[in-house]
């Protein structure tokens, strides 16, 4: 009797150990007759994610929990884009689920703002994006010096960046530079060492390695465009000198305005191309092709 | 010291209660998944943490209160322990009383015991693990006050699996009576306006108690809006204990 129950318990052991290796199997067979990944699928859900009007009630005080979840699943949505197609139409869906769902969420305005105006270029999603933040979250300065920098740098609306700017100084714990950079955003001038200062300090203040490489991106483009207004003047040096045009940027190495050609921040080469000076990594960059 | 009686009695026999390990294992589980997520949050892993830990101990302490409240009463009708009960000198509230501060107790030991495991994950993480995280893990006991006193009262009338779903059902209502009170501000008719101020004022406004978003962002918390909520979380528990050993003492067995 003893023997038999323990064969029974045996059996239902190894059955239990065969049929998970089943199910198991069974799963990989079912992932491989999807057309797509799991994370590619994945990606895709979040445009079939309900409004946050709705997800809001259903939640009920699981709210920051949710929230939690669609930050994670947002960050796979971008990263799975910026490796892939760079095409980020749901992203604004995303974070405005995001925002609804924890309206307190600075660094979901900060992110989301960051990537829509320059990953996914639309500026003007962005700054509706942080106008919300800023309805919900007044006193915080981040949010009013984000739209003061998507004015500057990707709009090139210099009153309006000043003004926000300077609504930034003016709440608490502002970074101390804000009312300088309004006033440099009212006079439109310095905008290369503006943005190289942004930069720098949103790489240096933010844990989130993906706004860290944005900025990093954003320093070596700023430092390129430096290079070529450089490069581009000892071109038109030559031209006014030697009344032809220099057939390669060597030509200015041999007249010697330069001691050696400067590489671009990639370790690559600027390139002359019509009397024009140009990075063609940069020019790839903003173009999108990684 | 009847009343202590009833109440050791039911923290005694609820802490035997398998229902009560299996959540508060899983929640053990939620509170450690926290280590895993924290390389995919991208700079908010110190929030995530926060918001996973508290959610979950609110998440297990209602759980708990739902499923076990909801068979408290009636447990002790259907094995027919409450006639050995009420045979000794034990008034029907006293036996009401008893058992809403023996699951009083539990949710308390089942906070406390999460709390710990809490505080051991922050620090496990690296992630700032202040006092004021305790504010929130306060304000859920006692919404949870009030959970367990309607747990009580739909046991004492309903059985279990009844019982729980309908405390699960006015616990989830209650999480937004303000869109009660929302109604009532928009609608035109009087007779929707007069309802929802009614099922507004009746219904336990457990949003009152969810402070963990405030916490969580350093946000400003005004002391009134705390001490108050406490307060109406004693009035309210209070009174569907009145109620609920009203209908207990007019119930024929």
């Amino acid at each position: 009797m003893v023997m038999s129950r323990r064969y029974l318990i045996l059996t239902l052991l190894f059955l239990l150990v065969l049929g998970w290796f089943l199910l198991y199997f069974l799963q990989q067979r079912i992932e491989k007759t999807y057309r797509r990944t799991l994370r590619e699928r994945l990606v895709e859900e979040m445009m079939y994610f309900p409004s946050g009007k709705f997800l809001r009630p259903v939640l009920i005080e699981y709210q920051d929990l949710g929230a939690d979840l669609v930050w994670l699943r947002a960050i796979q949505y971008y990263g799975h884009h910026l490796m892939t197609d760079r095409k980020f139409e749901w992203l604004g869906h995303i974070f405005e689920i995001l925002t609804q769902l924890d309206p307190r969420f600075i660094a979901a305005y900060h992110f989301g703002s960051i990537i829509m105006a320059w990953d996914a270029r639309q500026p003007k999603e962005a700054i509706a994006l942080l106008r919300k933040g800023a309805r919900e979250n007044p006193l915080h300065w981040q949010i009013p010096f984000d739209i003061g920098f998507i004015y500057y740098s990707r709009l090139d609306d210099y009153d309006a960046a000043g003004y926000y700017f300077l609504v930034a100084s003016k709440l608490p714990n502002a970074w101390n530079v804000l009312e300088r950079m309004s006033a440099f955003a009212y006079q439109r001038g310095g905008k290369t060492e503006v943005s190289r200062q942004i930069w720098i300090d949103i790489y240096n203040r933010t844990n989130n390695q993906a706004i860290k490489n944005l900025a990093e991106r954003n320093l070596q483009l700023l430092q390129a465009d430096e290079d070529i207004v450089f490069l581009q003047s000892l071109v038109n040096k030559y031209r006014a000198t030697f009344k032809k045009k220099p057939t390669s940027l060597y030509d200015l190495v041999k007249a010697g305005y330069l001691k050696y050609l400067p590489k671009d921040p990639w370790g690559g080469q600027y390139v002359l191309r019509d009397s024009i000076v140009i990075s063609p990594k940069a020019n790839r960059l903003r173009s999108g092709k990684y | 010291m009847k009343i202590l009686a009833i109440v050791e009695n039911t923290f005694k026999e609820a802490i035997r209660d398998r229902i009560l390990l299996v959540l508060l294992v899983i929640g053990f589980i939620a509170i450690g998944s926290a280590k895993i997520i924290k390389p995919l949050a991208l700079g908010e892993e110190a929030k995530i943490i926060k918001d996973l830990g508290l959610a979950t101990i609110t998440l297990t302490a209602v759980l708990t209160t739902i499923l076990i409240g909801g068979k408290l009463v009636y447990k002790e009708v259907e094995k027919r322990t409450i006639y050995i009960m009420l045979a000794k000198p034990v008034t029907r509230y006293q036996f009401i009383i008893g058992k809403y501060l023996g699951l009083v107790l539990v949710i308390f030991f089942t906070i406390t015991i999460m709390t710990g495991g809490y505080y051991l994950m922050l620090s496990l993480t690296n992630t700032e693990a202040t006092l004021s995280l305790l504010l929130p893990i306060l304000m859920t006991f006692f919404e949870v006050l009030i959970i367990i006193a309607l747990a009580l009262f739909f046991s004492s009338i309903a059985t279990p699996i009844t019982a729980s779903l309908i405390t699960f059902v006015v616990y989830f209502i209650s999480n937004f009576t303000r869109d009660l009170k929302a109604l009532a501000q928009i609608s035109p008719s009087v007779v929707v306006k007069a309802l929802a101020n009614f099922f507004y004022y009746l219904l336990p406004n457990l949003a009152n108690f969810n402070i963990r978003n405030l916490v969580i962002h350093n946000a400003i918390i005004n002391p009134a809006t705390i001490l108050l909520s406490i307060l109406y979380a004693l009035i309210y528990s209070a009174l569907v204990l009145c109620f609920a050993a009203l209908i207990f003492q007019r119930k024929d067995f």
